[in-house]
């Protein structure tokens, strides 16, 4: 995997830039295409321009959560910052939390303000953050968690998830029980207030010399490379400091290679995110590229999300999935997430959500969200700590279908307004050729370098109803609502449409 | 003495990757050429996603002839707030067939919430299979759940499941031999060579066309299946995925959605009783029903042996709740008691109760210990097979004495002759497959289940197919 062939001045080609579009944002229109080649030209510089986004202080409103979840899906079809969104729905997974356990959609809008707040900031900071953000407290049972019987939930998935993983590259445990048992301490007796302010119940707080028989509060006694002897993080004393502790000695935590932990953990899932998911298995390959973006951004010292996401977007590994179709065994593809399939689509095909409810304006008429829980991926509600499975596992019978009727939907959403799609206003209706047609819907959908010909010609069979006629005449509006709506959607729904 | 969680953390990086190469299941046989199979039978697998409390699912009703489980089982659940415990008189012990472990002599009972498989028991249909769990314990939800699914305790790198070993040497690409009711296949079916059906409901399996220009579906469908056929074509393995899975659900489209009026015109009493019960098992149990029916039937294209469905919300960290309705883990079990016992009786009505096994498991039990209104995650759990079985209890009670635990977690034990010895998931999942999918003792071993190299005592060593339960 990626060799050194290419840095921050190789120069990008369209291909390229239409890859880079497609990761860090919804879809590759054709003016910002050439605006990356044009202006930018360098992976480098197109990767400043993209990152350069000013923070916004966007939090889903609204009264419950149906409102917070159109708001927040609005705001991704209208910003001018998609890597910020993109970067908001990986951290959104990353700290996994339901509004079915929190129950409280307001908490769980103030979560999604922080994950903003912190999507390119220090990891340490965010980390911190997140420990005593309300909607995780109540989601991990922090708020549960009392000296008598120091509650595992957060404390585990902090290690697990949150951190450190449990095991490294090399397949080696990063911690044991006991230190998920003595963390739980330093988490005890955290709650709520009615203004969602977290605050230390000293009565609930399991106090070192409350309970001697509990030992020292030392963590990484076998793995971490602390030495048998660990590392205590009692010193700063108790309460906020302890917990503050606990996360200065997990982000000392090293591998059995002696590599930052955490810093090759985030990189590795940044990586597997942004470029593919043969990222998710260590591998001395993948193992490599990794150690070369946190050495080349300094995360493994500074904890900045910034320079290690610059890193990654001027790296070969980034670019390996950017190859004109047609593809082949050795052709690196990755399954776009369905937030990312409906808001690129919807983008793309410039049709708003309709209505209060946000219905999508055709076919079954089922409200954005729905579709999107049928898709299997309902923001706010991953369905557990794990987040959701990524690659494969998006695209099932189930998924497929869903996808399918999505794509129906919009393109037999008939009428005049911002809510329906108007092939007229994106398609030069003097086109009477199949093929030509069909470059064009693909250039207009930003998947004309990921079909192959084989896949083209399908897509003229089927405008030409497999060969009884040879041209088509767009100024029809019948022809336009069966014929060129019919395309749009089967190009939606192509196998193609589905990765990037 | 047995190895401790800890010990084999402390080690595991070294056994990691040793013995079961990825290799060993890398190369599925040619389709059906051991001619393994269900015949005529189904194969229904329930999980219980969260880790199920095993020690509030069968729950000691008395000390017992050597030991002092209910002593034990007191000490650790408490009465009072938050408490969990079921007191003895609260417990459902079956009137008409014993309940006894089989390591001890112990009487057991039903969680209060399991009346309808206390009901299947009494009748002889409910094999328990106690302190089902492997070496090693891990207590994450996520690598304790590919562990049972993919019946590799040692996370040597594979990726398909127990299940799907088997489906993959025997089915091929353009068939569907397993149907799963949820967003995405199962571990269990894990797998590349052939497809699994995965949806909510059989009616959802249509594809949607424009209804406004209906002529144009055949165009749109032959289009959609030469893009599958081509991406398959490919050789790109994500690009093959995304092909396999629209060709299958394509092909599904057309065959499975007419179950449903199928099922709904010939059988509206037991599509009420489905929803008399208005649970999303319940919903879900009915739509494989749907297909069992539609295989009865002799429906076309409708081949489905194989099943999964998920029940959720096992992760009870926090407020389980007293044996009594409007109570988690009660409302939870009564959930799952109550739809097993319509589908049972479903089953039976069409005249394939001695057909069926519904296999129950969840990725962990939880800890021996409470904490204030809960437990946390732990170890080694019941298991139930409901069905054409030979119904009892299988398999020993865990110690649950104090002084027996690891970290507030009962151990793994193959020590012979040991009354708490435990029951390695292999062993039920080899019976499965040698008396149920007819799977030989020898492919099992050599190409699903291997065996763990080790000491015999805390490793599974030794493979005993043959539990009894079918």
């Amino acid at each position: 995997m990626g060799g050194t062939m290419g840095d921050e001045n190789t120069v990008l080609t369209p291909a390229e830039a239409r890859h880079l579009l497609r990761r860090t944002g919804f879809g590759a229109p054709a003016d910002e295409v050439q605006r990356l080649l044009t202006k930018y030209g360098t992976r480098g510089r197109a990767a400043d321009f993209l990152l350069g986004f000013k923070l916004a202080s966007f939090r889903p409103g609204g009264r419950d959560l149906d409102d917070r979840q159109k708001s927040w899906l609005v705001y991704m079809l209208k910003t001018k910052s998609p890597l910020q969104e993109k970067l908001v729905l990986f951290w959104h997974d990353h700290f996994a939390t339901n509004n079915t356990t929190v129950g409280n959609s307001k908490r769980m809008a103030n979560q999604n303000g922080l994950l903003r707040q912190h999507c390119k900031g220090n990891f340490k900071t965010f980390v911190n953050a997140i420990n005593l953000d309300a909607a995780m407290m109540v989601f991990l049972d922090t708020v549960r968690n009392q000296k008598f019987q120091p509650n595992e939930n957060y404390p585990r998935e902090l290690l697990e998830l949150f951190t450190l993983g449990v095991l490294d590259s090399n397949g080696s445990p990063n911690y044991a029980q006991e230190d998920i048992v003595q963390i739980a301490r330093a988490f005890s007796g955290w709650r709520v207030d009615d203004r969602d302010q977290p605050f230390l119940n000293e009565g609930q707080h399991d106090y070192s010399e409350d309970y001697p028989e509990r030992g020292p509060k030392v963590i990484f006694q076998t793995y971490g490379g602390f030495g048998s002897a660990g590392r205590s993080f009692a010193g700063a004393g108790e309460g906020e400091p302890e917990i503050a502790a606990v996360i200065d000695v997990l982000f000392d935590h090293r591998d059995s290679d002696g590599k930052k932990t955490i810093a090759r953990r985030v990189a590795r899932r940044l990586l597997e995110y942004f470029a593919h998911g043969a990222f998710s298995v260590p591998s001395p390959a993948t193992t490599a590229v990794v150690d070369d973006v946190v050495a080349e951004s300094g995360f493994d010292q500074t904890w900045e999300l910034r320079p290690l996401l610059r890193a990654i977007f001027t790296s070969d590994a980034f670019f390996e999935t950017s190859s004109p179709a047609p593809d082949g065994p050795s052709t690196i593809r990755s399954v776009k997430w369905p937030v990312d399939y409906a808001v690129t689509a919807m983008r793309t095909l410039g049709i708003k959500p309709s209505g209060k409810d946000g219905r999508i304006d055709g076919g079954s008429r089922r409200r954005l969200i729905e579709h999107l829980v049928n898709m299997g991926q309902e923001v706010f509600e991953p369905p557990s700590v794990f987040g959701w499975d990524w690659e494969n596992s998006w695209l099932t019978s189930r998924t497929f279908l869903a996808r399918a009727t999505f794509a129906r939907d919009l393109t037999v959403a008939r009428g005049n307004g911002g809510t329906h799609f108007r092939p007229e206003r994106l398609v030069d209706l003097t086109l009477t050729d199949p093929a030509a047609i069909v470059d064009e819907v693909a250039g207009l959908l930003g998947v004309a370098d990921r079909i192959g010909p084989e896949e083209h010609d399908v897509f003229v069979d089927y405008l030409t109803n497999e060969g009884t006629r040879s041209s088509l005449d767009l100024q029809d509006e019948e022809i336009r609502e069966s014929k060129l709506a019919g395309l749009f959607a089967l190009i939606l729904q192509s196998p193609a449409f589905q990765l990037h | 003495m047995g190895i401790t969680r800890r010990q084999f953390l402390g080690r595991s990086g070294a056994a990691a990757g040793g013995f079961l190469g990825a290799s060993l299941f890398g190369s599925p046989f040619a389709a059906r050429a051991l001619a393994e199979s269900l015949g005529d039978r189904y194969l229904v697998v329930l999980f219980l996603d969260g880790g199920n409390d095993g020690l509030n699912t069968i729950i000691p009703a008395e000390n017992g002839s050597i030991g002092s489980f209910r002593t034990h089982y007191e000490a650790a659940r408490v009465s009072g707030g938050g408490g969990l415990r079921v007191a003895a008189n609260q417990l459902l012990t079956p009137s008409t067939v014993s309940m006894i472990d089989p390591g001890t002599g112990g009487q057991l009972g039903f969680h209060p919430g399991l009346q309808g498989l206390r009901n299947l028991y009494e009748q002889g249909h409910v094999a328990v299979v106690q302190n089902c769990g492997y070496p090693n314990a891990n207590l994450s939800h996520e690598e304790s759940r590919r562990i049972w699914e993919y019946a590799d305790p040692r996370r040597t790198g594979v990726t398909s499941g127990w299940i799907g070993r088997h489906l993959a040497a025997n089915f091929g690409p353009a068939e569907i031999p397993g149907v799963a009711v949820r967003g995405s296949v199962p571990g269990e079916f894990a797998q590349t060579a052939t497809s699994i059906l995965t949806i909510s409901s059989v009616s959802s399996a249509r594809f949607p066309f424009d209804s406004s220009y209906g002529s144009d579906s055949p165009f749109r469908r032959n289009a959609l299946m030469a893009l599958a056929e081509a991406a398959l074509a490919s050789g790109q393995p994500t690009l093959g995925q995304v092909g396999a899975a629209g060709r299958s659900t394509l092909l599904a489209s057309q065959s499975y959605p007419p179950l449903d009026d199928l099922y709904e015109d010939e059988r509206p009493s037991f599509d009420a009783m489905y929803d008399g019960l208005g649970t999303s098992t319940a919903h879900d149990l009915r739509e494989i029903a749907k297909v069992i029916y539609g295989v009865e039937s002799g429906v076309e294209n409708i081949e489905a042996r194989y099943f999964e469905l998920q029940s959720g919300g096992y992760d009870t960290h926090s407020d389980q709740g007293l044996p009594q309705p409007g109570n988690r883990h009660y409302d939870l079990h009564r959930q799952i008691g109550d739809a097993i016992e319509t589908f049972y009786a479903d089953c039976t009505d069409m005249g394939v109760a001695d057909k069926v096994c519904l296999v129950v498991w969840s990725e962990f039990s939880r800890r021996i210990l409470q904490n204030d209104s809960g437990t946390d995650h732990g170890t080694q759990g019941p298991m139930f097979v409901v069905g054409a079985v030979n119904g009892g209890v299988y398999g020993n009670h865990p110690d649950i004495d104090g002084d027996a635990l690891d970290d507030g977690n009962t151990r793994y034990s193959q020590e012979t002759g040991n009354p708490h010895r435990s029951t390695d998931i292999r062993d039920v999942y080899g019976t499965i497959l040698k008396h149920w999918v007819n799977v030989p003792h020898q492919t099992i071993l050599s190409s699903i289940l291997p065996r763990d190299a080790g000491d015999p005592a805390d490793f599974w060593t030794q493979e005993n197919f043959d539990i009894g339960f079918l």
